[in-house]
């Protein structure tokens, strides 16, 4: 479950977000769309606990980021748009790091760690060096190492990006089932046909603040428009795009 | 010519907007950055000026003296720039993150490699210019040269650098050639260290402090055959010296040879690298692209410095001290400067075993006490030095992953202190290690012992908190290099800060400690108003101490927890 309330974002004199309300219920998947500088990944950047708000609160499963930051971060997995890792670590050396800095041990660990590997197919690569690894692989990394600690909520930043099809399919299929047992994700895309096939919900940023939101018939309504997402985004957010 | 200027104009235009953009703070950055260096540079000037003056003063002699040392200074310049060449040149030309871009470029082979080569020299130059400079102009002013020297200065020193420039150029290209760029950075690391150890013991061999002591030699005949340098007529350097010392001494004979070789050397060395580029370059840059395999050698040994490192943390702090730990070895540029650092330490201690105490005026044992005191600055100042490097870009180097680290539950409070912890045993080891060898060389008495090893063991408590605390506060994580963290505006601040602490426990120890130490020598006790004063200094230090360690980490942690990536 996730909640904004007011959030606002300032850089310098500029509002990146601007007084955003939102509630996302526990098991969606939520698209979160918008033009280039909308404000997407400033939103995401607060709700992983790596940029503060200069305004405004974010719950997720009910504690606030700002005074239980540790509580909220154990509860989340974050995947940004940018697969920058520690390069001189191997895929599994990052793995055992990653779930250290979650505080997890034991003997399963090494079970969850080969599991994860498997399923990104990243079994052939695990003691290469990340530095040796593909843009893809280091994505499939990445989103291997959020799930890790099994986080209630996902927030992922264009997870598509530098995957191939198969890979894209894969993370598909296990943002659905994680979703279908009770987790929730947030994403932000740029590719409008994996929001509409996969959200339960799309809100429409544009400007920091939120233009339309819901499914994606209300959304339809709301835009007055039949069709695809793309002409909703189109029509809803303007620009010369849309003549 | 158009698509070079356009190659090289980012570099300016970056600048440009830099300058334009700068806020009050960064200005104020610049400003303290320029302030240091004019400092540095007076130093140098009137060093120079006051070794010349001396030369100067020495009939016979004083001439010799002086043109040894410009000969010798231009031979290290010149080494010295062609060292710097190689290293700028093999990121400037293979490594650089822009290159895939202008490669893609329409632009000429030619022009790329001399865009790139400009860079190079650029890099590489400008700052031994500038601190060659005090050196020359003290020359001038002690020899009252005329505006022709100083004209001399450029079209001597333009010519050297390019003639460098493109030695390391050509010796870049053709490692490459043959090794991928990054083994060929590896190997130009380990040849430094050997070549940085070499040149040292070549000059201990030499002995240079017998050069100022005339009395040790037999004759006046010895004395000016021990004096003679090596002639190396074939070197740029040696022209360079006997066109500027003939500019000095306003020697009326003709230049011209040395001129002609000077420039004809430059322009026929820049013709060979870009006719050499033509045949390697764009092969070279290909296999720098290549990916480096995991090497498995030493891979078991590096799992069980891992597993005894992290023994007493939790698993939090376990597994970040672990991949610090893996990813410190597995960086070449790292552990090489670690050894080339041990080599200075070993460097250090030799040096305390050749001192000549037995020949000094100064009664022994007060000497070898003075000496022991000298020396907790000198191994608090090893250690501060050692910290720069590797402590205090120890928050920058998770580098452009810090996100990782930002949004784990992983507290920040506990990702600094963590990383105090994994950085202090270390450095104890390190300077306890100093201290007691070095002491025991000097045969100082029990007392300067145990006051030596108990104020450095607690001074390396507040100069790993000063690099750690200050790293934080100024964290570089966008660095294409970790070497570059401690270069900057931060690094120079914690290398004032530290000094300024160790400098500040010495002082306030150091009356205490005469007092007892006199009182002993002299059969006299020490009063009570001496020893109200001692413990009160002494409490002092524990404050001082105290403070180096609260008050940057506090200030570390604030700038962690404010940090927005």
């Amino acid at each position: 479950m996730i909640t904004f309330e007011n959030l606002t974002k300032i850089y310098s004199g500029i509002k990146a977000v601007d007084n955003l309300n939102l509630h996302i219920e526990q098991g969606t998947i939520f698209g979160f769309i918008g033009p280039n500088g909308a404000g997407k990944t400033t939103t995401i950047k607060m709700m992983a606990g790596v940029l503060r708000p200069t305004k405004g609160r974010i719950y997720i499963n009910g504690l606030d980021i700002a005074k239980a930051p540790s509580k909220v971060k154990k509860i989340i997995g974050f995947i940004p748009d940018r697969p920058f890792l520690y390069e001189k670590l191997s895929g599994v050396e990052f793995l055992r790091f990653k779930a250290g800095i979650y505080g997890m041990t034991g003997n399963r660990l090494g079970e969850k760690i080969l599991y994860l590997l498997n399923l990104f197919e990243l079994s052939d690569w695990a003691d290469e060096l990340i530095e040796s690894y593909s843009h893809g692989m280091k994505q499939r990394l990445i989103i291997a190492s959020a799930m890790i600690h099994e986080p209630r909520v996902i927030i992922v930043d264009e997870p598509m990006v530098g995957l191939d099809p198969r890979g894209a399919k894969l993370v598909k299929e296990i943002f659905k089932e994680w979703a279908s047992k009770g987790a929730t994700v947030f994403m932000s895309t740029h590719t409008l046909a994996l929001a509409q096939e996969v959200c339960h919900q799309i809100a429409i940023v544009d400007n920091g603040r939120i233009v339309a939101s819901g499914t994606s018939e209300d959304l339809k309504k709301q835009a007055g428009v039949e069709g695809d997402l793309e002409k909703i985004f189109l029509k809803i957010t303007g620009g010369v795009a849309t003549k | 010519m158009r698509i070079f200027k356009l190659l090289i104009s980012p570099r300016f235009i970056g600048f440009k907007n830099s300058l334009k953009r700068s806020q009050s703070n960064s200005r104020l950055k610049i400003l303290t950055l320029a302030g240091t260096g004019i400092l540095f540079w007076l130093v140098l000037f009137f060093f120079t000026y006051r070794v010349l003056a001396y030369f100067s003063s020495q009939e016979m002699i004083g001439d010799i003296l002086a043109r040894h040392l410009l000969a010798m200074v231009f031979l290290t310049f010149f080494s010295m720039l062609i060292f710097s060449h190689i290293i700028t040149a093999l990121s400037n030309l293979y490594l650089s993150q822009d290159l895939e871009l202008c490669y893609s470029s329409p632009a000429s082979l030619a022009e790329l490699f001399l865009s790139r080569s400009f860079y190079t020299v650029i890099d590489s130059s400008w700052m031994l210019l500038v601190f060659g400079l005090p050196v020359m102009i003290a020359y001038g002013v002690v020899y009252s040269a005329g505006l022709n020297y100083y004209l001399s200065l450029i079209y001597v020193s333009f010519p050297l650098i390019i003639i460098s420039a493109s030695l390391g150029i050509m010796i870049v290209m053709v490692l490459v050639r043959f090794f991928p760029a990054q083994r060929a950075r590896d190997i130009i690391m380990y040849l430094s260290i050997i070549l940085i150890i070499l040149l040292y013991l070549l000059f201990r061999f030499l002995r240079p402090e017998r050069l100022v002591n005339p009395d040790a030699f037999i004759s006046i005949a010895q004395y000016l055959g021990a004096l003679k340098a090596p002639s190396s007529p074939y070197l740029p350097s040696h022209w360079a010296t006997d066109l500027l010392w003939a500019r000095l001494t306003m020697y009326t004979g003709s230049q011209i040879l040395n001129y002609l070789l000077l420039w004809s050397t430059a322009f026929a060395m820049v013709v060979i690298d870009v006719w050499l580029a033509g045949l390697i370059y764009s092969e070279g840059f290909s296999k720098a692209q290549e990916a480096k395999r995991r090497s498995h050698a030493g891979k078991r040994m590096l799992e069980k410095i891992v597993s005894a490192v992290i023994k007493p943390f939790g698993p939090e702090s376990a597994s970040l001290i672990a991949k610090d730990v893996r990813t410190f070895f597995r960086d070449n540029s790292q552990w090489s400067q670690l050894l080339l650092l041990g080599a200075l330490v070993v460097v250090y201690l030799y040096n305390f075993s050749v001192l000549p105490l037995e020949r000094s005026p100064i009664k022994s044992i007060y000497l070898q006490n003075a000496l022991s005191f000298l020396n907790i600055g000198l191994a608090g100042f090893v250690i501060s030095a050692l910290s720069a490097r590797f402590i205090f870009p120890a928050v920058s180097s998770e580098g452009r992953a810090f996100w990782i680290v930002l949004s784990s539950p992983l507290s920040s409070r506990r990702f600094l202190w963590s990383k105090y912890f994994a950085y202090l045993l270390p450095m104890l080891v390190l300077s306890e290690v100093l201290i007691i060898y070095t002491n025991y060389l000097l045969k100082v008495t029990p007392f300067m012992m145990a006051l030596s090893s108990v104020t450095i063991f607690f001074l390396v408590f507040g100069i790993v908190a000063l690099g750690i605390g200050l790293g934080a506060v100024y964290p570089n994580f966008h660095h294409e290099n970790i070497a570059q963290v401690a270069t900057g505006f931060g690094g120079l601040i914690y290398m004032i800060s530290s000094s300024v602490f160790i400098a500040l426990v010495i002082m306030l120890e150091a009356g205490p400690v005469y007092t007892i130490l006199s009182a002993h020598f002299k059969g006299v006790s020490i009063t009570h108003l001496q020893w109200i004063w001692v413990v009160c200094s002494f409490i002092g230090v524990i404050f001082v101490n105290i403070f180096a360690i609260k008050r940057p980490m506090a200030a570390g942690l604030k700038a962690l927890n404010s940090y927005e990536g």
